[in-house]
């Protein structure tokens, strides 16, 4: 390399000419779609990147960031002059090397000098220019006598050590980096990175990917967030980077648009893919030994009863010291339903370090409030930003919640009718009420003669009509029709559901007297999302609805704080100090 | 396009030369195998055709007539063959270097067109052997070759372009190669095709490009093939048509492959 101990054009950049300019640049990709009978050219369509625009100075190293599928190699292609934009403009001032890969075009059957001159070639450069830096190459690469051998004989480590030193040999003006520093061992990272730090002092432009936010944070001056094609956010590196870890934590797409309130308005997971159950994944520093569900005599029964307090103890022996990490332990039903995932961070528990050797940690439920059946549970020990864990075993444990769950609901959650409490899954005679039969009535309203409604209310703990709620806050439900039923086998049922049409909660009572029908939750204890209630009555003889009003009046949680799952149980934790 | 071919000239050298190191540099006979696998294929042919189903041309020699189409042939079908699915082949170079895509095809017809040479050779040495002489065309032997690979390069161009977006024309490709081949008169005199076909439709085949290209390589090497053809047809009229096709397709592949630049690596990831 040619290069002279240049002065930093960091401070005055911005008076630097421009080395990229971007235009409110689009990309659309265009797919084949086979369509009924013939195959046809139809063409669908997916927008890769939506008017971005910026400038990259001479001299200046920008990073791209953003999560999978944002956009990131896309705009690192069009930039490399690989693909071009559908609308927009691009100008780039100098030469750009676009390094996707490293080795390009390498022949396994040619030795390492001969794919030298081949990859060079590829990457731009004229004979005569290798020929001059052949020497840098090799010495760079460390090959020594392998030099001449085929590539085939080559290990991975020794071809990536060749294509970089190819790379950082040539001449360039603007350099657009995909994610290819990531591989190889730490030695070479360091070494690539020493390089880069040397490009950047030479005055070249950079642009990178995502290599790791740390790596990102050192070098970049400053910072494009990507998500979903669109650009968030474009200036200060530190900012930016704060924002793509916001980003990851939640599933808003736009972290740069204001949040109306301080309230939770979603629960970030509603379910879970359960092909990853049975997995045990995570970095291994810490490895989570041994899980123990306990009751509250201090047993560890086959199953749990529902309503009833319960520990889970967890086991880990951490192999190195481990840094701000946190606990997690999700709740999940058999079929991937997501109850509850509390975790010591939203909790606000700062744990500063565990100390290598063996310890525990516990979360103690005071009521589990969920219906008869068969659970999952997730346990994890994740790392401060919850990107990596350092051991999470998921889905891999079994919870029984003992008891006989005939109606499908997933919770099991006390409330008062006509000021008498009742667990009604544990009543007798109630007439289980089958809202089975409803699964593919969703939506709709069917009416019966003789049974009218008037008007179904859900009111707060001021008896004010709502349609938000707060977590853990009284509701009341009331559903009056135009007169009583006066038949013991009627039943009226109101049924909880979320949105996604998972059965929460039944409700039923026999039809009294009174055309009114009361239930009030002192405490409702559902996550933030959005609900549906479903009225209707249950003929108890024939086994059937008479009428039925199904996903028809909804109402929200918000929280004001963050949870994961379906409903809030309360919780503690503990675990081994030091 | 031009003065970029001029300016990536190192680039479509290493490419030329990847291809023909990979092709020999492990093989035992090595570049050997350049002179011997052309000369297997016309001793099949051979055997099949003069031993056992007794061919004769009066055009020329039969050996000559046969190497003269199959030598040319193999280079032609080579090259468009693999041209064809090259772009989607060597999708990461195209992706990951910023080179031009039509270098890809052109670096694998000039590696092609280096592996004809020794068969060229051949046959030229064979006809000197066999005919005591050349004939004077043997000079505008290098224009031949010239035309020959403008007309496979413009072919093989608008197959591998078209290749990217349909994949179906790997197929096409492989189905009209050999019909092409038989069409040409590789293994029969043009006499027969003239008994048999109406002089309209005999025009046509004699004025084809293949079949052109096919003359003109007949014409330079091998002595006395003109004489034997010239009242069939005239001079000019073998010398141009090839050329003006040729001429044609090549500047159709360039404007296709205009048109479609932009949009080729679209399609070629998956």
């Amino acid at each position: 390399m040619t290069t002279s101990p240049t002065k930093l054009l960091k401070n005055n950049y911005k008076l630097a000419d421009r080395a990229i300019e971007m235009r409110s640049v689009d990309k659309v990709y265009q797919f084949l779609k086979i369509t009924g009978r013939h195959i046809g050219a139809d063409f669908d369509s997916l927008r890769a990147l939506k008017n971005i625009s910026f400038n990259i100075y001479k001299g200046e190293i920008l990073g791209i960031i953003g999560r999978n599928g944002a956009g990131k190699t896309t705009l690192l292609n069009i930039i490399a002059g690989v693909l071009s934009p559908t609308r927009g403009e691009i100008k780039v001032t100098g030469k750009v090397l676009g390094l996707f890969n490293l080795g390009i075009g390498f022949q396994d059957q040619l030795t390492g000098r001969e794919n030298i001159f081949l990859n060079g070639a590829l990457m731009g450069a004229a004979k005569k220019e290798l020929e001059d830096k052949l020497g840098c190459i090799i010495e760079f690469s460390e090959l020594g006598n392998f030099i001449d051998m085929p590539l085939g004989t080559y290990s991975q480590g020794m071809r990536l050590r060749l294509g970089f030193s190819i790379i950082v040999n040539l001449d360039f003006d603007i350099l657009a980096i995909d994610e290819v520093l990531a591989v190889g061992d730490a030695l070479f990272q360091s070494k690539c990175f020493e390089r880069l730090m040397d490009l950047r002092r030479s005055g070249k432009t950079l642009v990178v990917t995502n290599q790791g936010m740390d790596l990102v944070e050192r070098l970049c001056d400053n910072v494009v967030l990507l998500d979903h094609g669109r650009m968030l956010f474009y200036g200060n590196t530190t900012e930016g980077v704060n924002k793509y870890h916001a980003l990851l934590k939640t599933e808003k797409f736009f972290v740069g648009l204001k949040q109306e309130t301080g309230l939770v308005e979603n629960t970030k997971k509603w379910a879970e893919d359960t092909s990853n159950w049975g997995n045990e994944l995570g970095t291994k520093e810490a490895a989570i030994k041994k899980v123990e569900l306990i009751n509250k005599s201090g047993l560890r029964p086959y199953g749990i009863r529902s309503g009833k307090p319960l520990r889970i103890k967890v086991y880990f022996e951490a192999k190195n010291p481990i840094k701000e990490p946190h606990f997690g332990i999700a709740i999940f039903r058999q079929d991937g339903v997501y109850c509850y995932g509390p975790n010591t961070k939203f909790d606000g528990h700062d744990i500063p370090e565990i100390s290598p050797g063996k310890g525990y940690f516990e979360l103690f439920l005071s009521k589990l409030l969920l219906a008869p059946g068969e659970y999952r549970v997730s346990v994890a020990i994740w790392d401060k930003n919850e990107t990596l864990p350092f051991s999470y075993r998921e889905g891999y444990y079994k919870l029984i919640v003992k008891g006989n769950n005939k109606t499908g609901q997933l919770l099991n959650l006390p409330c008062i009718f006509h000021s008498k409490a009742y667990f009604n899954l544990r009543r007798k005679n109630n007439g289980i009420v089958d809202p089975s039969m409803l699964d593919d009535k969703w939506g709709l309203k069917i009416d019966a003669d003789g049974i009218r409604v008037d008007s179904v209310k859900i009111l707060d703990h001021d008896d004010k009509e709502q349609e938000t709620f707060i977590t853990g806050g009284q509701a009341k439900l009331i559903v009056s029709f135009d007169k009583p039923f006066n038949d013991a086998k009627r039943y009226v049922w109101l049924g909880i559901y979320r949105d996604d049409g998972v059965y929460c909660q039944g409700i039923s009572q026999r039809a009294g007297r009174s055309k009114d029908f009361k239930a009030a939750f002192l405490e409702l204890p559902l996550l933030p999302g959005g609900y549906k209630i479903s009225i209707g009555v249950w003929d108890g003889s024939m086994r059937r609805f008479l009428m039925y009003h199904h996903g028809i009046y909804p109402f929200r949680m918000v929280f004001n704080r963050k949870d994961h799952g379906t409903v809030y149980l309360q919780h503690k934790w503990r675990w081994t100090e030091k | 396009m031009l003065k970029e071919i001029f300016r990536r000239r190192d680039l479509i050298r290493e490419l030329v030369l990847k291809d023909l190191k990979i092709r020999y540099s492990r093989p035992l006979l090595g570049f050997a195998w350049a002179f011997l696998s052309p000369l297997l294929t016309v001793a099949i042919f051979y055997v099949v055709f003069s031993v056992i189903l007794q061919v004769k041309t009066k055009e020329a020699p039969f050996l000559l007539y046969l190497m003269s189409a199959v030598f040319t042939w193999r280079f032609f079908q080579d090259s468009v063959a693999s041209s064809t699915t090259s772009l989607v082949d060597n999708k990461n170079l195209v992706l990951e270097s910023q080179l031009p895509h039509y270098l890809i095809p052109l670096s694998i017809i000039l590696a092609n067109a280096v592996n004809f040479l020794p068969s060229l050779f051949i046959l030229i040495i064979t006809s000197l052997f066999f005919l005591k002489g050349l004939p004077v065309f043997i000079v505008f032997l290098p224009v031949i070759l010239a035309v020959h690979l403008i007309l496979t390069t413009g072919i093989s161009l608008i197959s591998s372009i078209v290749y990217v977006r349909f994949r179906d024309m790997k197929y096409v490709v492989e189905a009209l190669l050999p019909i092409l081949f038989y069409l040409t008169p590789a293994f029969y005199s043009i006499y027969l095709v003239k008994d048999s076909l109406p002089p309209s439709l005999f025009n046509l085949y004699i004025y084809n490009p293949f079949v052109g290209v096919l003359f003109l390589y007949r014409l330079a090497v091998l002595r006395g093939f003109y004489p034997a053809i010239g009242e069939e047809i005239g001079l000019p009229g073998l010398i141009i048509c090839p050329l003006i096709f040729s001429a044609i397709i090549f500047l159709l592949g360039i404007r296709f492959y205009k048109r479609n630049e932009k949009n080729i690596n679209d399609h070629i990831s998956y």
